[in-house]
C-alpha cells in the first residue's frame, strides 16, 4: 500500500468512526432503555451521601433514567455553575445549590421555572423549606430592580434540610436542654475548665460566613437584624450590639484558638468530648452517634436553640434547580417529581436522609433511625435564611470580617457593629440599593 | 571527491518567491495564534471588563475608568497590597537566603547525598493545598506542635493563626519551608556551573573562605541570583493557596493579599468588572517591578 492509499483509508475509517459517534449521540445521552441521562452537578458534603448512595440508585431501578454525579469542592462547584449558567453551555441538568445561591442563580435565569414546567407542591412540604426556592422572595425585602409586585416562581427545591440546631452535652445539661442562652452562659461559667481542656461554649470564629453563621441566631434572637426598612443596615442597633456583647462573653468559655474555627474544628472539639454546647449544622448529628468519630456517643442530644427574645434557628440548605441550560429538562423535572413525592421522601428520611416532607419528618421508623429528626422539624419552623439578595455575600464579608475583629480583641462590639454598618452601606449605595 | 552539500533552505526550495518568504510564517502561525488565544485574549477580555459594571444576569454596562476610580479609594485594596509586599520581600529574601546557605552546604560531593537532596526537595513538590492544610493542624492551637512547644516552655497556649500579629510571619514562614528548596536548587546549579580556575588561583594567592565567596562566588553568581530573585518575587506577589487555606485573609485583614480581595470580589461577591480592574492593577505593579530588577541587572542576568 503505498502512502497515499494509507492515508486516504485511515482518514476514512476516522470519519466512519466520527460519524457513527456522532449519529449515537444525536439527541442527548440515551442509555440501552431509550431514557436520558441526568448530570447533577454539586460540592461535595457527606450530607448527600444517602442521596447518592441510596436514593439515586432507586431513581435509576424505577424510571430507567441513568444519574451521573459531578461534584467540586464548594468554591469550585460555584464556579463551575456559575459559568456552565451564564455560558449556557448545558453541561448539567440539575445544579445543587445552597439556598444563598438561589437569588443569584434564579435572578440571572440560569435556573428553570418550575411553576412553567408544571411542578405541584403541596401543603405537607414544609414551608419555610420551600419558601427558600421561590424569586422574587415571597416575603421580605426585595432587591432593587426587581419589581415589587412581581409574583414569586418556584425554581428550586430542598434538597437536604439543613438547619443549625443546639448540640448539647446531655451528662452536663443533666434535666433537658438549656431554654434560654442565660442557663448556657451559666453553665459555661460554672463547669468550664480549660486546664482539662473542658469547654463551655464553641463556635466557628473564621472570618466571613462561618462567624456571620454562628453569630445570625444570637443577632435575631436578641431582637437584631442586618437590614431594616428599605435596605438600611441595622447590624448596630442597640439589640445587635448587645448580642453580639453576650456572644463576646459566651466566648471566654471557648477553646483558645476559636478565631480560626471553622465548621470542621467546631464539630471535632464537640465530638471529642472537649465543649458542652454548640449551634451546629444538621450534617454532624449522624457522627455524634459513631464511635469511630465520636468519644462522647450518646452523650449528645439536640434542640432548637435556646430563647432570649425571639427564638429562631438559622437556615441553610442544600437545594436543588434545573439549569435552564439543561439538555434533559423533563428527565430533570421527573427526578425532582419523583424525589419530592411522599414515597421517595419516606424511604429518603428511613435511610437517614435529612426531607423536606413534614410527614417523612413525623414518620415514627424514620425517628428511630434518626434521633435527631424531630429537633429539626421544630427548627425549620423557626428557620430565618440568610437575607435573600445576590448581594448578601459582600455584606457578610465585611460583616464577618468586623466580627472577627471583636472575637480577637475581646471587645468594642459597638465599634466593630458601626464600622461593618458603615462599609456595609457604603457598598449598598454605590450597588444600587436605597439604603434607609 | 563528493560534490558540496546543498544548503538546506534550497534543498527545500525555500530560497526565494513567496514560499521562502511566507511559508515560516504560516508554519508558526498555528503555534503563535495559539499561543495568542491563551494569554492575549484573557488579558483583552480582563481589561475590557474591568470598564464594565458586571452584574449577573444583566448585560455589562460601560462604566469607563469608575472602577480605578473607586480603586484608588479602597482602603481595603491598598491595605492588601501593603500586606502582599510584606509577604513577598520577606518570604523571597528569606529563601534566597536559606537557599544560598544550603547550596554552599551541599555543593561538594559527600555520603548521602542524592538523599540529603533529595529530601530537600520534598516540600517544593506537595500541592499548595495540601501544604496548607499541614501547616494549619501544626499552627492549631489546641493539639499544633507550636502550641505544645510554646506551652511547654511558657505554660501559655498560643494560637498562631488568630494572632493579628502572627498570623502573616506563620504564612511567610509556610512559604519559606515550601520554597527554599526552588531557590537551593537554582543556587546549587549557578554554583556548579561556575569556572574553577578563579577559585583555584584565589586559593593558591591565600583567599580565605569568606573572601572567595564574597569577592568571586557572588559576582560571579550574580545572573542566577538575579533570576532566581525575579521568579520567587513574582511567585510570592501572586501567593493564594497558602492563605485561602491557613486563614482566608483574617484574621481581620491581617493576611488579606491582593489575589484573595481579587478572587472574593469576582466569585464571591460577583463583582466581575472591579475584580477585573485589581487583576489589571497587580498585572500592571508586576510588570513594572519585572522592568525594574531586569533593568537594574541588564546585561547581568
Amino acid at each position: 500500500m503505498i502512502r497515499r492509499q494509507f492515508l486516504k483509508k485511515s482518514l476514512g475509517v476516522a470519519a466512519a468512526a466520527t460519524a457513527a459517534h456522532s449519529l449515537s449521540s444525536c439527541g442527548g445521552k440515551k442509555d440501552a432503555s431509550g431514557r436520558g441521562q441526568i448530570t447533577f452537578g454539586s460540592y461535595a458534603d457527606p450530607a448527600l451521601d444517602i442521596l447518592k448512595e441510596v436514593i439515586l440508585p432507586e431513581f435509576e431501578k424505577v424510571t430507567g433514567i441513568r444519574t451521573e454525579w459531578v461534584e467540586a469542592d464548594f468554591s469550585g462547584w460555584y464556579q463551575k455553575a456559575l459559568n456552565d449558567g451564564q455560558t449556557k453551555a448545558g453541561a448539567f441538568d440539575i445544579y445543587v445549590m445552597d439556598d444563598l445561591w438561589v437569588p443569584r442563580f434564579a435572578g440571572a435565569g440560569y435556573l428553570a421555572n418550575l411553576d412553567e414546567m408544571g411542578f405541584q407542591t403541596d401543603q405537607d412540604f414544609v414551608p419555610s423549606a420551600l419558601d427558600l426556592g421561590y424569586w422574587p422572595p415571597k416575603t421580605g425585602l426585595r432587591q432593587p430592580g426587581i419589581d415589587p409586585k412581581a409574583k414569586s416562581t418556584l425554581y428550586s427545591l430542598p434538597l437536604i434540610s439543613d438547619v443549625q440546631l443546639f448540640f448539647y452535652r446531655n451528662d452536663i445539661f443533666r434535666n433537658a436542654a438549656p431554654a434560654t442562652w442565660e442557663e448556657v452562659l451559666r453553665m459555661a461559667r460554672q463547669k468550664s475548665d480549660p486546664t482539662k481542656r473542658q469547654y463551655g461554649w464553641v463556635t466557628r470564629g473564621v472570618k466571613g460566613n462561618p462567624i456571620v453563621n454562628s453569630f445570625f441566631v444570637l443577632l435575631h434572637d436578641f431582637g437584631g437584624d442586618i437590614f431594616g426598612e428599605n435596605w438600611k443596615v441595622v447590624l448596630n442597633s442597640p439589640q445587635a450590639v448587645e448580642a453580639l456583647e453576650f456572644y463576646l462573653g459566651l466566648l471566654t468559655y471557648a477553646p483558645p484558638g476559636v478565631a480560626e474555627f471553622d465548621s470542621d474544628q467546631e464539630g471535632a472539639t464537640l465530638l471529642q468530648g472537649n465543649a458542652f454546647a454548640a449551634t451546629m449544622w444538621t450534617g454532624w448529628c449522624p457522627q455524634t452517634d459513631d464511635p469511630t468519630k465520636s468519644r462522647v456517643v450518646g452523650k449528645i442530644n439536640f434542640d432548637v436553640p435556646p430563647k432570649n427574645r425571639n427564638q429562631v434557628a438559622k437556615l441553610g440548605l442544600f437545594m436543588a434547580g434545573i439549569a435552564a441550560s439543561a439538555p434533559h429538562r423533563s428527565e430533570a423535572l421527573e427526578f425532582l417529581k419523583w424525589f419530592s413525592s411522599p414515597a421517595s421522601q419516606l424511604r429518603f428520611a428511613r435511610a437517614g436522609g435529612t426531607p423536606f416532607r413534614t410527614s417523612a419528618f413525623k414518620d415514627e421508623e424514620a425517628r428511630k433511625k434518626s434521633r435527631w429528626l424531630d429537633a429539626i422539624l421544630r427548627a425549620l419552623t423557626l428557620g430565618v435564611p440568610s437575607p435573600r439578595t445576590s448581594d448578601w455575600s459582600k455584606v457578610e464579608d465585611i460583616l464577618g470580617t468586623e466580627l472577627n475583629r471583636a472575637l480577637l480583641e475581646k471587645g468594642k462590639a459597638k465599634e466593630h457593629l458601626d464600622a461593618a454598618a458603615a462599609e456595609a452601606t457604603a457598598f449598598l449605595k454605590s450597588a444600587g440599593y436605597p439604603v434607609g | 571527491m563528493s560534490a558540496p552539500a546543498k544548503p538546506i533552505a534550497e534543498t527545500l526550495g525555500l530560497r526565494g518567491g513567496w514560499r521562502g518568504k511566507w511559508l515560516p510564517w504560516a508554519l508558526i502561525a498555528p503555534m503563535v495564534l495559539f499561543a495568542l488565544a491563551l494569554t492575549v485574549l484573557p488579558l483583552c477580555y480582563s481589561l475590557l471588563t474591568s470598564f464594565q459594571e458586571y452584574r449577573l444576569g444583566q448585560p455589562p454596562a460601560f462604566v469607563g475608568l469608575q472602577n480605578y476610580q473607586h480603586l484608588l479609594h479602597d482602603l481595603n485594596f491598598r491595605g492588601s497590597l501593603g500586606t502582599t509586599l510584606i509577604f513577598t520581600i520577606a518570604a523571597t529574601g528569606a529563601e534566597f537566603v536559606l537557599g544560598l546557605a544550603l547550596a554552599l552546604l551541599l555543593k561538594e560531593e559527600f555520603r548521602f547525598q542524592g538523599i540529603i537532596r533529595s529530601s530537600l526537595i520534598v516540600p517544593m513538590v506537595i500541592a499548595p493545598v495540601v501544604v496548607g492544610i499541614i501547616w494549619r493542624l501544626l499552627y492549631n492551637a489546641d493539639v499544633g506542635l507550636f502550641s505544645f512547644a510554646v506551652q511547654a516552655l511558657t505554660g501559655k497556649s498560643l494560637s498562631v493563626l488568630s494572632s493579628t500579629t502572627l498570623a502573616l510571619p506563620a504564612l511567610i514562614l509556610v512559604d519559606i519551608w515550601e520554597w527554599t528548596p526552588f531557590m537551593f536548587l537554582l543556587l546549587l546549579a549557578g554554583i556548579q556551573s561556575l569556572p574553577q580556575e578563579p577559585f583555584e588561583a584565589a586559593r593558591v594567592d591565600g583567599a580565605g573562605a569568606w573572601n572567595i565567596f564574597l569577592h568571586l562566588t557572588l559576582p560571579m553568581l550574580q545572573p542566577v541570583i538575579v533570576v532566581a530573585l525575579l521568579i520567587r518575587a513574582l511567585d510570592a506577589f501572586t501567593v493564594f493557596d497558602q492563605v485561602f487555606v491557613l486563614t482566608q485573609g483574617g484574621p481581620g485583614t491581617a493576611t488579606e493579599v491582593a489575589t484573595l480581595m481579587i478572587y472574593k470580589s469576582a466569585f464571591r461577591f460577583s463583582q466581575f468588572g472591579y475584580g477585573a480592574s485589581m487583576a489589571i492593577a497587580l498585572l500592571v505593579l508586576v510588570m513594572f517591578f519585572s522592568a525594574a530588577v531586569t533593568r537594574a541587572f541588564k546585561g547581568k542576568a
